[in-house]
């Protein structure tokens, strides 16, 4: 395979680079992504209005709209790969690795990109109170980085398979469901006034076990 | 005579559960608080230690099987998803009447209902990704990996979670402070107990597999 | 105390029944095998 240090920081910003640059052509990805966000939160707002006095409420609405954001979104950087006959390209020049974490950049990136439309629309048509802006972004990043890493990897996986779309969101949201529950009740502390020390700690280190864990596995993503 | 070795260790296995299942009504006492449900502990925590048993020995081979790419590391890994599933179902449903009978209430997603019916999830995910795939070697090594990411939210929902949070359950599975203020006697059958599950989770896992086996005979003949 | 008794009996005959299952389960893999 290839020669290379395809491993190193270089490799990976190249295909981090490379896939803004082809998402960016198209935004066939992003609009996507962003129209479904958006009518996710349309609803939501539509159906339950405004919440100001129910923080728990807001909390969990919250990152159910993101979830589904994500799981609408976050397969499509590898499915895009496999539908356009690109991937075995991309194998030649990088490692598996380097791809895996090239694309866990890009995911992490979309994932700001939507949060950065999203949140603070939620914000406003919810009438949410004002967050304690520390805490609350340290959910937010915490909370993307694990949702990235799970789907990241699953999504390599799931490219691989017939029925890609459909067994994606099914085949990663378990995976999720911890991120979910801790972010959740983090973000309850969060408005609530309460300590978020416990929750943003579990995020912490179910991502970085993920994350560790998908480092060990892109190596056999592919078969030579 | 191999043969009569094995016919002599599941007998001896049959009585023993047997055996101590009776142990357990007429001999050993009760926990004061749980009163007549304690022997419910004799089946839920050994059901629970083999779901993480088997959870683990799915890890194992999946991690095995991305090693040395042998189809019987598959086989084994699958077999001990399914089984791991099984037992998780029986650990959730006597846990569930239990927590009726000493809460009140059959759910109630306390900490330890939530990250035990999350596990439920990830691993019903596992044999959803498994029957997607057709060709042989792509579905184990695919699975393999998702076997492997999926056994780093094991520690956390089994372990983690439940310490952090305010729970009901009582401490799970090893704590050697909880468990020593009990009866011996309990102890014991307990013990036992958990000796004779993974007995019966090791023929089961071995019988699964000879299956896989056959089946895979099958299909290439 | 006849309450202990009939939950007793039925994990018993659960366990005799699903330890014959597995047994004939064996046994018919074991002819398979021969095969």
């Amino acid at each position: 395979m290839p020669s290379n240090g395809s491993n190193s920081g270089a490799a990976v910003w190249a295909i981090l680079r490379k896939e803004c640059r082809s998402e960016w052509r198209t935004r066939y990805g992003l609009s996507a992504a962003l129209l479904f966000a958006i009518t996710t939160l349309t609803s939501v707002s539509f159906a339950v209005g405004r919440l100001t006095d129910r923080t728990d409420m807001l909390a969990a609405l919250l990152w159910v709209v993101l979830l589904f954001a994500a799981l609408a979104s976050l397969s499509h950087a590898f499915v895009r790969e496999v539908e356009g006959h690109t991937l075995t390209l991309l194998r030649l020049v990088a490692s598996p690795t380097a791809i895996g974490l090239g694309k866990l950049l890009f995911n992490l990136v979309f994932l700001v990109v939507i949060e950065a439309v999203t949140v603070p629309l939620y914000l406003m048509l919810m009438g949410a109170p004002p967050p304690r802006w520390g805490a609350f972004l340290a959910l937010l990043g915490l909370g993307s980085l694990g949702l990235a890493c799970a789907a990241t990897l699953i999504g390599a996986v799931i490219s691989q398979t017939r029925g890609r779309g459909a067994l994606f969101a099914g085949v990663s949201l378990p995976l999720l469901l911890p991120v979910l529950a801790a972010a959740v009740s983090g973000m309850r502390a969060q408005w609530a006034g309460g300590p978020i020390a416990a929750e943003a700690r579990l995020l912490g280190a179910y991502a970085a076990a993920l994350l560790a864990a998908s480092l060990l596995l892109y190596d056999h993503l592919w078969e030579d | 005579m191999d043969r009569e070795v094995r016919m002599i260790g599941r007998l001896a296995l049959f009585l023993w559960i047997a055996g101590w299942m009776v142990a357990a009504f007429v001999w050993a006492p009760l926990v004061p608080v749980l009163g007549e449900t304690t022997r419910v502990l004799y089946f839920h925590i050994p059901a629970a230690w083999v779901t993480v048993l088997a959870l683990a020995w799915s890890m194992g081979h999946s991690v095995l099987y991305l090693r040395r790419r042998r189809i019987e590391h598959d086989h084994h890994a699958a077999a001990a998803a399914e089984i791991g599933i099984l037992f998780c179902v029986a650990a959730t449903i006597s846990g569930s009447l239990w927590a009726k009978a000493m809460w009140g209430s059959y759910w109630n997603w306390d900490p330890r209902e939530t990250s035990i019916f999350f596990l439920l999830l990830v691993y019903a995910a596992y044999l959803a990704l498994r029957s997607a795939i057709e060709q042989e070697e792509r579905r184990a090594r695919l699975s393999a990996i998702y076997s492997a990411l999926a056994f780093v939210t094991v520690p956390f929902l089994m372990f983690v979670v439940p310490r952090i949070y305010f729970t009901l359950h009582p401490d799970p599975i090893i704590n050697p402070r909880g468990k020593l203020d009990m009866d011996p006697r309990i102890r014991i059958v307990f013990f036992a107990m958990l000796a004779g599950f993974t007995g019966l989770y090791f023929w089961l896992q071995t019988l699964r597999v000879r299956v896989a086996r056959l089946e895979h005979r099958l299909d290439e003949s | 105390m006849t309450g202990n008794a009939v939950v007793l009996g039925v994990s018993l005959l659960v366990w005799v029944l699903l330890f014959f299952y597995l047994w004939r389960l064996d046994r018919r893999v074991k002819e398979l095998e021969k095969r």
